[in-house]
């Protein structure tokens, strides 16, 4: 039987890894419920902005976090032009299986450019806080988690706000439950369309600062999110990002928690047990509504 | 056409085409023998993949042993040839790269690639074409338990016995210092595995208890519920078998939980030279084995520090060490033998390193019948931030410092 302690620091473990998760998922939601791109290439855009926050804190000596100031304008940017130069020529009908194809090949491209940029050695933000921790109730929280958390906090709130409270908003939310009757009301669908993805991927540099915080990167490490990230979109209701966070949340916690008595590589088969309980049970989604017909 | 015509011409083609594949062996074989003609030595490589970082190490190591070979007047006079393809971290890939050198390019001589992976389906190949097969990288004990003959690991000592001397050393401490409790987290990789299992049978055995035992995927990225665990146990020692990167992550998860052990020793990742600034310098007291260091006396070593210097910019570490160290065992098996083709000579040569010892840059070397060396690794600490030898006592630069203090 675990001692209380432990069960106390992983659940505070747990739900640290859960916002985490959470905000790495939440652009995944975004592309699918805009346009129902399956977006390979999203944690390979998080390990592109892990490697610029690294490489601003290594080499110009700048707080990771500032980082963000450059790469989420430009990942936001990067998204719109990806969207209206590439996706949007795929046509309607098979635009689902081809995106796959096209993210695949651009999340390859940035892992090779990755490589030939910074070569395959692991990298690792080196700060000052990195092993800092202060305690709560006889566990420990490490600072570089806690900011994490908070990033994932902010970034997801701003999301809520902009989708619920802007003009923006509302077109990405009508382009995304009924793109004809929104180009009926005058909303350019095709320009929101581009909007949303390019902050489907400004979601992705804020992320991929937070992950870099604490945690050792190298080129190739986007292909063990991708699989997590996806069986979490799904679980949460492809399209949905109160669903996706949700489902991150408590797939993180109950990873954290299933470690204790079963050890870390049952403890990972959650996320493909929920996807296939998921698709079996529920193929909506648990916890939003079918194909992003809600926000 | 009937069906008589159609065989006549089938005939011919076949015919045609043997002839053809006879004269281009004879080609081949002709050349040879000759005292002017290169020894080409075939190497597959991982130099793209998972496997890159360590693989171009690899290849600079080799690399290093042609050059001061070749600047040396080569090998029974003849310079060598290095032919190295990529296999792309890939074990299908591999075994078709030594089929093509072996068969289609007709090497003299095959050496290893890296990693156990790899290296396993390479020496299966090998042992069908009868080709000697040194090895720089399988450490795993599975290497030795597939019943190669031609097989020769050119280390110290395979992953399992890599903590002999640390396990001698806290089963020597009085009963009142030593370490009771342990907690273990590595790897599933045959290699990272073998390294904190060999240092668990041979401490349980010595009556100290196992209190956490984990095993986690090469993919994992988050450390801290392992962490959470062990720091729960309040084991006096935490063994990690790991690769450098989950190695540095538990570190970090670790020190982020504050748990403060008497003795922590992780495999591979405290001897990369990324590792301190990685771990923000808390290193003090952190130990590793290792199979190579710069500083080692052996004539070789000297030689090949200063030269790989020289050559590459900065001084070689333990993957290029172990590629040159294969090397020397080929050149001095070679030399040995008087010959280095295909065919009779690879008997001679499997032959004549099964029965020697070599002298190499990681210190003499000889092998079982399985191919193991008949070795252990050198103990390395952190201490004064900079890693020194700290075990076996005949090969220390400092005392050990234990217990550890605090990281």
């Amino acid at each position: 039987m675990p001692s209380g302690a432990l069960l106390f620091q992983s659940v505070i473990l747990g739900l640290l890894l859960g916002g985490l998760y959470a905000l790495l998922a939440a652009g995944l939601t975004l592309y699918f419920g805009i346009m129902r791109v399956v977006m390979i290439a999203h944690s390979a855009f998080l390990i592109l902005a892990a490697y610029l926050a690294w490489w601003s804190h290594a080499r110009l000596g700048v707080d990771p976090l500032l980082s963000m100031i450059v790469t989420v304008p430009l990942f936001f940017g990067v998204g719109v032009v990806l969207q209206r130069l590439l996706l949007a020529r795929l046509r309607p009908v098979t635009l689902t299986m081809m995106s796959v194809l096209l993210t695949f090949a651009i999340a390859v491209v940035i892992e090779g450019l990755l490589g030939y940029a910074f070569t395959g050695t692991q990298r690792r933000i080196q700060l000052g806080y990195g092993t800092a921790s202060f305690g709560l109730f006889g566990a420990r929280i490490a600072v570089v988690k806690l900011i994490a958390f908070a990033l994932a906090g902010v970034a997801l709130l701003t999301l809520y706000l902009l989708m619920k409270k802007t003009t923006f908003g509302w077109a990405l939310r009508a382009t995304i439950q009924h793109p004809d009757a929104a180009r009926l009301v005058g909303i350019d669908t095709d320009r929101v369309a581009g909007f949303g993805f390019g902050l489907g991927l400004a979601t992705a540099a804020v992320g991929g600062t937070a992950l870099a915080l604490d945690t050792t990167i190298y080129p190739s490490l986007h292909w063990h999110w991708i699989g997590p990230l996806m069986a979490i979109i799904v679980v949460g209701g492809l399209g949905s990002v109160p669903g996706a966070a949700i489902a991150a949340m408590l797939l993180g916690l109950m990873q954290s928690l299933l470690q204790i008595p079963m050890g870390t590589t049952w403890a990972q088969t959650i996320f493909y047990l929920a996807l296939f309980a998921t698709l079996a049970f529920r193929p909506q989604g648990f916890f939003g509504g079918r194909l992003a017909q809600r926000f | 056409m009937t069906s008589r015509a159609i065989r006549t011409r089938w005939a011919t083609a076949f015919g045609a085409v043997v002839a053809l594949a006879l004269a281009g062996c004879s080609g081949d074989d002709g050349g040879s023998g000759s005292t002017d003609d290169p020894i080409v030595v075939g190497i597959s490589l991982p130099l793209t993949g998972d496997f890159s970082e360590p693989g171009k190490g690899v290849q600079r190591g080799y690399e290093a042993w042609a050059k001061i070979t070749n600047d040396k007047g080569g090998l029974l006079g003849r310079q060598i040839e290095l032919k190295i393809l990529d296999d792309q971290s890939n074990a299908d890939r591999v075994v078709a790269d030594y089929e093509q050198l072996i068969g289609k390019d007709n090497v003299d001589i095959v050496v290893g690639p890296f990693s156990t992976r790899l290296v396993v389906p390479a020496a299966r190949v090998a042992e069908e074409y009868g080709m000697l097969f040194v090895e720089p990288a399988g450490a795993a004990n599975e290497v030795f338990q597939q019943g190669f003959k031609n097989l020769f690991y050119a280390a110290p000592a395979v992953a399992n016995d890599h903590y002999n001397h640390l396990a001698e050393y806290l089963l020597a401490l009085p009963p009142g210092q030593r370490p009771t409790t342990v907690a273990y987290a590595a790897m599933d990789d045959p290699f990272a595995q073998g390294t904190a299992y060999g240092l668990k049978a041979k401490l349980e055995a010595g009556g100290v208890r196992t209190v956490v035992d984990e095993v986690y995927p090469p993919n994992t990225t988050d450390f801290g519920s392992i962490a959470a665990k062990i720091a729960s146990s309040k084991a006096d020692m935490v063994v990690g078998g790991s690769q450098y990167q989950d190695g540095v992550n538990l570190i970090v998860a670790l020190q982020q939980l504050r748990y403060q052990p008497k003795l922590a020793a992780f495999s591979t990742a405290p001897t990369s030279p990324e590792f301190a600034a990685a771990i923000g310098n808390k290193t003090e007291g952190i130990l590793s084995p290792t199979g190579y260091t710069q500083k080692a006396p052996y004539p070789s070593n000297v030689e090949f520090v200063e030269k790989y210097t020289a050559q590459f910019g900065s001084a070689p570490e333990e993957d290029e060490a172990n590629a040159y160290t294969t090397g020397q065992v080929v050149a001095a098996a070679v030399t040995a033998a008087g010959c280095a083709e295909q065919g009779e000579c690879q008997k001679k040569l499997v032959d004549w390193v099964r029965g020697n010892k070599v002298e190499t840059v990681v210190g003499p070397l000889t092998w079982d019948a399985t191919g193991k060396p008949q070795g252990a690794h050198m103990i390395q600490q952190w201490v004064g931030g900079q890693i020194q030898i700290v075990l076996p006592a005949e090969a220390k630069e400092t005392d050990i410092v234990y217990p550890k203090p605090a990281w």
